[in-house]
């Protein structure tokens, strides 16, 4: 393909480039559209270590020269690829990271120097840098892979006084406020050229979306006598957007049922009236066009003074597949394997450059080559204690495959590695692990390092399993979503290079990740400290209150109980006052009957008082 | 919350029913993405603290600055004592508290105690502090320490409101108060000139329409409420300056007889700073003599902000026993 031609190291380096490509790739019989960008830029190194910097972000080159770095990879990924439909993953998985946030880098060790201190470092400034929660990357994070990882650069002495530190935080949400960072580190700053393509509402709305950024140094073959060594920065952004949910306007990306005068209906079916219509199936091709699907077409471009004619745009459609340009210039390299170039113009700048494909039946069916390998991962079992992880591999290829495992886990997943599988999943017999490295957990001070290697049979299927064991969290250690479960990286699987595969060489080999996990942990019930409060406050105020009743609480006749003094005085109280106002009824009745009652009613208040 | 798979809009925030502004935009007057020629692109938005970041701990660190010498400089609040910060929470309360990710709650207590932390080290000249939850009102009467212009969206057992719901999306998009707030900004605030107050602003509200009553707290403030109220509304919500460079051999003069007096000005201090580093016990003296009185004004601020209620609640306290007393003496005397 020719995305793995980008890595093989040029004969002669240019001092000081930038190149920026896009490759488009329809994904064959499905209405899938890859796009990936590439942005690279070199810069010698004696000029970086002295601090001049013309292409080459500053923002960045200060972190790495404060941490001491000396190659940095570092990856936002969401999304899933499908193996089956979409094939192989472009530039054979080296550019893909695990869903969320993964970084590798190889850090000097200075002397026996504080390593774990500068990586702390670089990924709290690399947080600050690309907005994202980088920082939560510690050393439970932290694992210190063998196999997975080469090096991509020359390093004068190989790796040694080196150490190589992988950090992933499979939680991460990759958003607009990551891309935007991404962009002001390129030279052109997403204004012009085809980074004017990125936009967030797009890159985010895809199906599968990966930026990655890898800073390696590159020294000419040849020592002393074929140039300085340079640092390279390369930016990649590869997506898979949908293309018929991409070209929807974006002010109403809402699915809304087509008015029946746009639909076009199959005549040909015996059943329905004039007022049902079944669908006609399209055929061939959808028409796409960079402007519908990303929103803009391209603005400009980025030439910065690297003199060479490179092609800008790419394009790996069939050979029958009309294409309408405008204002790029076709260039014709590539052209007998299907791929066509296109050069951005230079002059007059400020042009918008658009590629347009309209809808066509197609003749020739496109073969999707398979992956060197498909993977899959799950976590099996049930119950809140104990559970499984099973890996199934499958070679697709009629040459066996030697292939690396890596696995970091969390510190609360802890695997019983003494049950650990690797069988032939139709003979199963067992497959012999040619290397294995593994460091267990630690409670809250580092996860699980798993690294296998071995090797799958021509068309052969492999099973990996293994039990593990849960862990109960602290109360304060649950996230605010705690009933969601945790995320569990994805495991790298490398496929190492070797003399059989044609086409997928390389020093590296190339890189499938599996997907993600979701491990639900035992929770606690974060409403029961309320619910305990409640229920013992109120069991206590009736319970106490009824309970001290019982025990000192005498019954007695009412005669026995002798008159309380309270109760005398205010008998008396009331005693006199009725007297008070009974004197006030006399007086008042003499009063009014003196003349008609006189000596009677007298007589009568006289003995009454006597 | 934006790239949230559950969004219908994908990478879209927005404020209003009409989605005429996309909050998480990097693009101002895009429209559909074609006749691009008048779009600005502003950079593209930019999100310190997301997800499981936006924790009460965080965001007492961050008005603080109590972070590890590792951490980044663009995460932290860096501001001085003559930075103006706007501070503006919203989203679930109630009576001295505010909801963080509905698993933790910051209490007015410890809201108060950041910002005193904050005045002690100097990290701020005047705080515009404006919150919209339900009962908001009720997070101010802690506050105690200077310079503070403090809003609340409704007053105690008062809750506040949204505005209205996006059908499309599914949830309400704006609240009352900060509808009515943005309504204020985009209708009188027109340029990066304006000299709209802080007046105007809270005096905008319409209690009907908002549907809660601000509560607004000025006493904090130097001057009071009168020289609270004449504040720019510019000096906490804008931080746009209108830059205007000139052509001219005069002004270019100007400036740099500027720099000479500031040269010279900077040589005197210098100077004075390495005198006084002679004579250490004469400025030490100068200045604790210009801090006390200060001190004094602020213990009696706040003594005044929470005596008064401290007497009526003791006062209603003994009603109440008293009440209770008397009720109890009746049904003993009822009993006999």
């Amino acid at each position: 393909m020719l995305l793995s031609s980008l890595f093989l190291l040029p004969a002669a380096v240019l001092a000081q480039t930038y190149t920026e490509h896009l490759h488009l790739s329809p994904l064959a019989q499905t209405s899938h559209l890859l796009a990936a960008f590439n942005f690279t830029s070199t810069t010698p190194l004696p000029a970086y270590e002295s601090g001049h910097f013309t292409h080459f972000p500053r923002s960045l080159a200060q972190i790495l020269q404060h941490t001491k770095t000396r190659e940095l990879h570092l990856r936002f990924a969401w999304g899933r690829w499908d193996d089956e439909q979409w094939g192989p993953r472009p530039r054979m998985g080296r550019r893909e990271g695990g869903t969320g946030v993964e970084i590798w880098a190889w850090l000097d060790q200075d002397h026996g120097g504080d390593v774990e201190e500068r990586w702390s470092g670089l990924v709290n400034g690399l947080s600050g840098l690309f907005c994202a929660s980088l920082n939560f990357i510690d050393s439970t994070r932290t694992t210190h892979p063998v196999l997975s990882f080469d090096p991509e650069g020359t390093h004068a002495d190989g790796v040694t006084g080196q150490e190589l530190l992988h950090g992933t935080l499979p939680h991460e949400v990759v958003c607009t406020e990551n891309l935007t960072p991404f962009l002001k580190l390129l030279p052109c700053k997403g204004k012009a050229g085809i980074s004017s393509l990125l936009d967030g509402h797009k890159v985010f709305d895809a199906n599968w979306q990966t930026m990655s950024i890898d800073v390696r140094p590159i020294c000419p073959a040849g020592g002393n006598g074929g140039g300085e060594c340079v640092l390279e920065i390369q930016q990649t952004v590869d997506v898979v957007l949908d293309v018929e949910r991409s070209m929807r306007a974006r002010g109403d990306p809402i699915p809304r049922p087509r008015p029946i005068e746009e639909l076009e209906c199959d005549g040909g079916k015996g059943y329905g009236g004039g007022d049902t219509c079944y669908p006609k199936v399209k055929e061939g091709e959808m028409g796409w066009s960079l402007s519908r699907i990303f929103g803009t077409p391209v603005r400009g471009s980025c030439h910065l003074g690297d003199g060479h004619a490179d092609a800008d745009i790419t394009l790996e459609v069939p050979l029958d597949r009309m294409v309408n340009v405008t204002n790029a210039q076709p260039l014709d390299a590539g052209n007998e394997q299907g791929i066509r170039s296109y050069r951005l113009p230079n002059h007059p700048p400020g042009q918008y450059t658009d590629l347009a494909l309209p809808q066509q039946s197609v003749t020739q069916a496109v073969v999707q080559p398979q992956p060197p390998l498909y993977a899959t991962r799950t976590i099996t079992g049930s119950g809140q204690q104990h559970g499984g992880m099973h890996a199934h591999l499958r070679n697709p290829h009629p040459y066996a495959q030697t292939i690396t495992y890596f696995e970091s886990l969390p510190w609360f997943l802890r695997p019983y590695i003494h049950t650990l599988r690797v069988r032939n999943s139709e003979t199963h017999e067992n497959v012999k692990l040619e290397k294995m490295f593994y460091t267990p957990a630690k409670d809250r001070e580092r996860g699980t390092h798993l690294e296998l290697m071995f090797t799958v049979s021509a068309g052969g299927e492999v099973e990996l399993s293994y039990d593990f064991e849960k862990a109960v969290l602290r109360y304060t250690e649950y996230p605010p979503d705690a009933n969601r479960g945790f995320d569990v990286a994805p495991a790298v699987i490398r496929v190492l290079p070797n003399d059989n595969n044609t086409g997928d060489g390389g020093r590296q080999g190339s890189y499938i990740r599996t997907t993600s996990l979701l491990l639900p942990l035992p929770t606690p019930d974060f409403s029961m400290p309320y619910n305990v409060i409640i229920l013992t406050s109120t069991v206590i105020a009736l319970g106490f209150g009824s309970i001290f009743n019982l025990l000192t609480r005498r019954f007695v006749l009412a005669e026995e109980v002798p008159a309380s003094k309270l109760a005398l005085r205010v008998k008396a109280i009331v005693g006199v006052a009725q007297d008070v106002v009974g004197r006030l009824k006399g007086t008042k009745a003499v009063e009014m009957g003196g003349d008609a009652v006189g000596s009677g009613k007298g007589d009568g208040m006289g003995n009454g008082a006597g | 919350m934006a790239c949230n798979p559950r969004n219908t809009f994908p990478g879209a925030v927005f404020n209003s029913r009409e989605r005429s502004v996309d909050l998480y935009d990097g693009v101002f007057g895009a429209g559909d993405g074609l006749g691009l020629e008048d779009v600005q692109r502003n950079g593209g938005i930019e999100v310190d603290y997301r997800g499981n970041e936006v924790t009460v701990e965080t965001f007492i660190r961050l008005l603080t600055d109590r972070f590890p010498s590792s951490y980044p400089r663009s995460k932290r609040l860096v501001t001085d004592e003559r930075s103006n910060i706007l501070i503006y929470m919203t989203g679930h309360g109630g009576n001295e508290f505010l909801k963080f990710q509905d698993s933790e709650e910051i209490g007015a207590v410890d809201l108060a105690d950041a910002f005193e932390q904050m005045h002690e080290k100097r990290r701020y000249n005047s705080i515009l502090f404006l919150v919209d939850t339900c009962q908001a009102g009720t997070l101010l009467p802690s506050l105690r320490s200077p310079n503070i212009i403090a809003a609340g969206s409704s007053k105690k057992d008062q809750s506040s409101y949204s505005h209205h719901a996006d059908q499309d999306i599914g949830i309400a998009v704006i609240d009352r108060w900060t509808y009515y707030n943005l309504e204020f900004l985009e209708r009188e605030v027109t340029s990066t000139s304006s000299n709209k107050t802080i007046g105007q602003l809270f005096d905008s509200y319409d209690p009907l329409l908002v549907h809660s009553d601000t509560e607004v707290r000025y006493d904090l403030f130097e001057g009071g409420a009168q020289k609270a109220r004449e504040r720019r509304v510019l000096d906490f919500f804008g931080n746009v300056q209108a830059v205007e460079m000139g052509g001219d051999t005069e002004e270019e003069q100007q400036w740099r007889e500027d720099l000479v007096g500031l040269k010279r000005l900077i040589e005197r201090n210098m100077q004075a700073r390495e005198d006084a580093a002679l004579h250490p016990l004469l400025s030490e003296a100068t200045i604790t003599a210009a801090e006390a009185p200060l001190g004094l004004l602020k213990k009696f601020q706040v003594v005044s902000a929470k005596a008064t209620s401290g007497w009526s609640k003791g006062v209603g306290g003994a009603m109440a026993l008293v009440s209770l007393g008397v009720g109890w003496s009746m049904a003993s005397y009822f009993e006999y």
